[in-house]
């Protein structure tokens, strides 16, 4: 299947409609049978798995490189163990059907998330299949029969872990890579449509404030105040949007300092202009600070806190906690009592030009996620029941 | 009363600039070119200069220059939509203050009033 390669969009089995487990399953020719030989050898290894699983972080724990996605300390490699441990237990239980992928393929999204680096996934998993292998390979040492099929099943499903392990990284990367294509298309347009748009705007901005120059006492008069007032509002907007366009173009570089993260927020609700019937809860030590540019990140909170306006209507509340994390850096969250934000849209909220309000660009989340990047932090969005939940973590100041 | 002269190739925000400066309390004249705006500008011609910094025939930055040979105190504002680093240096080493369009017309009065 040569011109596969040349397709990463389309999985081999696409033509057949089959799904992309089902379709890897046919490719590396795991059947029923192979999942019932690995339902036959789980009790034979699962007195096998402490060790594994020991090994795995004694690995990990041994080298920089593959501990620093690990933050947590040595309570957080207990959970990991006992996640492992589920991990390598439902390998052999199974059953290998379609709710195991989705499953599976969370899991490998996880890693991703937390920037594991791909090659330490590749060959933790590797580790996995040699120490399994070596295992069974003892247990059946005199039993040949038996051996072979177990030996073929156990590698069979070690290529489709790390198969969807690698497909997960895959989704990550062309994320990125549409964003980016959709960021630098953005960007060219930018900067020669906004540009244009100024000047129009302009035009209607001054004659808007020349006829209220002129029309004096009459401005005021109801049906005429409010159409000036909509002109002015919506040309507001408008320059508004273009700003937005011209920053997200301009991916202007971080002027990072030591910031009191309360007052950023203060000032960051002032430039939101929150309506009285919303209340915000700044839930942050007075000592907090963070390296940041606190022109840009008092962007994104004022644009976090404008998205929680709107989606409270105008009355609700708003939570900002801010933490420092162990790594010298500090986390804030901003989440408020609001619809939330529905499935569907979660994956794309913080796409350019992507959004779900009648009169929204699409810029706010897209910048947001801009900055941050450039911050060496991320943004992203929470999972869970209720209002929407922004993390935002930016990273210490210390030499990386 | 203060004269002023607006440059800028957009001739109805050339007008409205002139126009709103006007109602503050200058006199305003407008040009829509720099070749236009160049013989405006004489020893005894306007005292502040407001001019766009893209212009059909040089750049804001080049006008305020060539105005200087003539009227070297002229008192220089540069306005554009582009607010690039590049754009703003161009405006300050010409000897020109800047300011971002939309202009914000306070601002504006405010800079020439000072002047």
């Amino acid at each position: 299947m040569p011109h596969l390669a040349a397709r990463p969009n389309v999985h081999p089995g696409a033509m057949k409609n089959l799904s992309f487990f089902e379709n890897i399953k046919l490719y590396v020719g795991f059947t029923e049978a192979s999942s019932a030989v690995l339902r036959e050898i789980h009790p034979l290894a699962s007195p096998s798995f402490g060790a594994i699983i020991d090994d795995f972080y004694a690995a990990i724990e041994a080298h920089p490189g593959a501990s620093q996605a690990i933050t947590g300390g040595q309570a957080q490699i207990e959970r990991l163990k006992q996640t492992l441990l589920r991990w390598i237990d439902k390998l052999l239980v199974g059953p290998h059907d379609e709710d195991y992928y989705q499953l599976r393929a969370r899991i490998g999204r996880m890693h991703v998330r937390i920037g594991l680096p791909q090659v330490y996934m590749f060959t933790a998993m590797d580790r996995i299949r040699v120490n399994l292998l070596d295992v069974v390979r003892k247990q059946l040492a005199n039993d040949a029969a038996r051996l072979e099929p177990a030996a073929k099943a156990l590698n069979q499903i070690m290529d489709l872990e790390l198969a969807i392990m690698l497909e997960t990284y895959r989704e990550d990367l062309e994320t990125k890579h549409r964003n980016a294509e959709r960021l630098a298309t953005i960007g060219q347009f930018a900067a020669s449509i906004g540009h244009e748009l100024r000047n129009p705007l302009g035009v209607v901005e001054s004659s808007l404030y020349l006829v209220r120059q002129h029309l004096g006492e009459n401005a005021d008069a109801p049906s005429v105040k409010k159409h000036l007032d909509r002109i002015g509002s919506e040309v507001h907007r408008a320059n508004k949007t273009i700003h937005d366009l011209l920053d997200l173009a301009r991916n202007k570089p971080p002027q990072k300092r030591s910031t009191s993260v309360r007052e950023l927020v203060d000032s960051a609700a002032e430039a939101a202009l929150l309506p009285s019937a919303v209340s915000l809860h700044t839930e942050v030590a007075a000592d907090l600070t963070a390296h940041l540019d606190p022109d840009q990140v008092r962007q994104i909170l004022a644009n976090l806190f404008t998205n929680a306006a709107q989606a409270l209507k105008g009355r609700g509340q708003i939570w900002v906690e801010g933490a420092p994390s162990p790594d010298g850096g500090v986390s804030v969250r901003v989440r408020d009592d609001g619809p939330g934000i529905p499935e569907e849209d979660r994956k794309r909220a913080f796409e350019a030009l992507y959004t779900t309000k009648a009169k929204g660009s699409g810029l706010g989340l897209a910048l947001c996620r801009r900055i941050m990047e450039a911050h060496g932090g991320t943004i992203e969005l929470e999972p869970g029941p209720g209002g929407a939940s922004f993390l935002l973590v930016f990273p210490g100041a210390g030499p990386a | 009363m203060k004269r002023v002269l607006v440059v800028d190739d957009n001739q109805d925000l050339a007008e409205n600039i002139a126009e709103i400066l006007s109602l503050r309390g200058f006199v305003a004249t407008v040009a829509t070119s720099a070749e236009e705006a160049l013989p405006m500008a004489l020893p005894e011609g306007p005292e502040l200069l407001v001019t766009d910094f893209r212009l059909p025939d040089m750049t804001g930055a080049e006008l305020v220059q060539q105005v200087r040979r003539h009227r070297q105190a002229v008192r220089a504002i540069v306005i554009s939509a582009y607010t690039d680093d590049g754009t703003v240096a161009a405006a300050k080493d010409a000897g020109a203050d800047f300011l971002p369009k939309p202009v914000d017309v306070g601002a504006l009065s405010r800079l020439l009033t000072a002047a």
